[in-house]
């Protein structure tokens, strides 16, 4: 008896959930994410879906795949016919290695008109990676550049921030009598210096044919870079650990802690080491220095953002689109700004995170967009043997010579 | 008895088909897809540039594909004789008779049931750290500063805290298998050799290490398996952009399947294949090696 009335209550689920499936109004549409469910964004992009679902009627069905889940997993699930309508992952990647899987979005950014509200900047970056047609639409910004403890430069009585190679070596001594360390790294961003000072020479073009051509020894601004650093080195201005640390040793350790006044970093550093400073740390953020004779100068970076993209085989697109509205306009993208100390994607959020406050001017002294790292890293199959070598520069295990000819001897 | 051909075919056509699909195929596959530029790992055949040996020859003349080569070479023999001596020591001792067999024995193997990536971090965190980590601290406080002042993780040591931290964790399973091994000899032997006078070291050369041919053997082709799969520790002490001290040709195999670090680079799943297949054969000429070597069958218990 208890047998046969189980049977019949799961007949009858069955049914009714088959009869939901059916009569279930709304769509369904299918979102892919680069965080991870426990990170603020997840958390702030969850808030902002259910609320989409609440409002539309629609179901959203959220998968937060973290950064290496979607790298690896995103391209292979849309070649094999996998239903997802809505992904987000870094600028480049979506708009470069992506670019075939993305529906066009100029019509419906017109239609909604979403610029009115969107940040120029960003949206001229993911038009130009995209080759000149909107593809993705941009959130999360985030600028590659200098970020400073502002209590160790008052205290070293620098009162206005370095613009030139010589203003950094005169501040970064100054803070060295003050009894600090001027500058540090860690290994994931100690190659990101080096780009930097070679780009501001040379501009990016210069450094990408430099790195994939091997023209080491045959571009003489290499070596003045090198020598640039290998002076930083000289005169006690680098961490005895710069670049040696295992990220996020340095990040959270002797910068976070005070020891040291600079780290060259993503605006989401202070995000990443708020745990370690306490609300009360002071940030500054100043573009990386012109030097004498460069091409570029502090009007160029490294800046880009997460983007939205739309599966260009969706069927649900408009709908796609007004989750991403959702995210990066109103009380949404206020609340991820202030959640994950991020900038603002939405110009009517006029008030960016306290931490961030001192990004603000620097970001609207941008003009030039560099790739990341300046181009250094473009050639995989070097960029670990330049690494190791601008270690060694850094921590006077090799001179600036020995390492442009190492560099040339390993890419012949 | 009379053989049903139908029946044999019924019962083993599953499996068969299982096998060719899960193991057959893909390696075919990916012999074949060695020979080809492949940009994206699922495209189609069709549209895939054949190239010939190119790919083989690029990795032979890559010399950062000869470094993540040279590593695993170094993963395998030193770290191979380190864990393998320590994990067939503490078997030996853990059967040796002592008191509180079961504690140390769950002890030494639980590295093993810890995440990787929770025990890199603690070495590289906590260890290696070299403002306030173990060895920095330790050693100052013995007075030995020009230890504490090493930093192990730059790319003079970076190699060698790896592969410690590494083989730390290692033991543990290893040991494992060489215990199972020494259960499995019958006591007999050990007690008749005692009452011949024969001490420990004795039993372990005449009785032990012979008997236990079979198993070494398989730890080592075991060693050899995971050596060539090495990629999580790799990872873990070289975040976002690969080092000369810590690649392996897994981790090559990666940038070149899914691009590196956080620029946007040519792929080609072609030259990934082709890592695999020399990884495959590494692993092949091991374990035909270590077969010619060590012969498990002249003693039978």
């Amino acid at each position: 008896m208890k047998k046969r009335m189980f049977c019949l209550m799961l007949a009858l689920l069955v049914l009714l959930t088959a009869t939901g499936a059916v009569f279930a109004e709304g769509k369904t549409i299918v979102y892919w994410s680069m965080w991870s469910s426990s990170e603020p964004q997840a958390i702030v992009i969850a808030e902002a879906v259910k609320a989409y679902e609440a409002a539309s009627g629609n179901t959203v069905d959220l998968q937060f795949k973290g950064r290496t889940g979607i790298r690896e997993g995103l391209q292979p699930a849309l070649d094999a016919g996998t239903e997802i309508d809505l992904f987000d992952e870094d600028i480049d990647r979506v708009n470069v290695a992506w670019k075939d899987y993305l529906l066009d979005l100029e019509e419906l950014v017109k239609a909604n008109d979403y610029e009115a509200t969107a940040l120029p900047s960003m949206i001229g970056a993911a038009r130009e990676v995209a080759g000149g047609s909107l593809k993705s639409i941009p959130y999360q910004p985030n600028v590659f550049n200098m970020f400073y403890n502002v209590e160790i430069f008052e205290e070293a009585g620098i009162e206005a921030v370095p613009t030139t190679w010589e203003e950094l070596l005169a501040a970064s001594e100054k803070i060295k009598a003050a009894g600090y360390t001027a500058l540090t790294t860690d290994d994931a961003y100690v190659m990101t210096n080096f780009g930097y000072q070679l780009a501001r020479y040379i501009g990016e073009a210069g450094v990408v044919d430099v790195v994939t051509n091997g023209n080491w020894a045959e571009t003489p601004e290499v070596l003045k870079a090198a020598q640039d650093y290998e002076d930083l080195y000289a005169k006690g201005y680098l961490s005895s650990t710069f670049g040696t640390s295992v990220w996020p040793t340095n990040q959270n350790g002797e910068f976070a802690l005070g020891d040291v006044a600079m780290y060259l970093n993503g605006s989401w550093l202070p995000n990443e080491v708020k745990g370690v400073t306490g609300p009360d740390f002071k940030w500054g953020c100043f573009a990386y220095p012109a030097v004498p004779g460069g091409k570029d100068g502090i009007e160029a970076a490294n800046f880009g953002a997460q983007v939205f993209a739309i599966n260009k085989n969706t069927k649900v697109a408009d709908e796609a689109f007004s989750i991403i509205e959702y995210i990066t306009k109103g009380e949404f993208d206020k609340k991820l700004s202030v959640e994950s100390v991020g900038i603002p994607a939405d110009t009517t959020n006029a008030e960016w995170p306290e931490m961030l406050s001192a990004v603000k001017d620097v970001m609207a002294g941008l003009t030039t967009r560099y790739q990341w790292s300046a181009g250094i890293e473009n050639n995989p199959d070097m960029t670990p043997i330049i690494k190791e070598n601008f270690q060694k520069l850094c921590t006077g295990k090799v001179t600036a010579q020995e390492f442009v000819d190492a560099l040339e001897a390993a890419s012949k | 008895m009379k053989r049903n051909r139908t029946m044999f075919i019924v019962f083993l056509a599953p499996a068969l088909i299982l096998f060719c699909a899960v193991f057959v195929y893909p390696i075919f596959r990916t012999i074949i897809m060695s020979l080809f530029k492949v940009e994206n790992i699922t495209s189609g055949m069709s549209e895939w540039a054949f190239v010939g040996i190119e790919n083989y020859k690029s990795l032979v003349n890559t010399s950062l594909f000869r470094i993540s080569m040279w590593n695993l070479f170094r993963i395998w023999l030193i770290g191979g004789l380190v864990v393998m001596s320590l994990a067939l020591l503490f078997a030996v001792i853990l059967n040796s008779g002592i008191r509180f067999k079961r504690f140390y024995r769950a002890v030494i193997y639980m590295p093993n049931i810890i995440s990787a990536v929770a025990l890199a971090t603690m070495w590289i965190q906590f260890v290696y750290n070299p403002r306030f980590g173990l060895l920095t601290t330790t050693f100052k406080n013995l007075g030995l500063d020009s230890l504490a002042a090493i930093n192990w993780t730059d790319s003079d040591h970076k190699f060698w805290a790896l592969l410690f931290a590494y083989c730390f964790g290692m033991v543990g399973y290893h040991m494992l298998i060489f215990s199972s091994g020494i259960e499995k000899i019958p006591q007999e032997l050990f007690e008749a050799s005692t009452i011949d006078g024969a001490s420990k070291p004795q039993q372990f050369r005449s009785i032990t290490w012979p008997l236990l041919s079979g198993v070494v053997k398989t730890n080592i082709t075991m060693w050899s398996i995971t050596s060539v799969a090495f990629f999580v520790w790799s990872q873990l002490f070289s975040m976002v952009t690969a080092e000369t001290q810590t690649i392996t040709p897994m981790v090559y195999m990666y940038l070149q399947v899914f691009g590196a670090g956080n620029v946007i680079s040519e792929r080609n799943a072609g030259l990934g294949a082709a890592v695999g297949v020399l990884l495959g054969l590494c692993v092949v000429i091991v374990f035909v090696v270590t077969n010619r070597l060590i012969k498990n069958d002249d003693l039978e218990f």
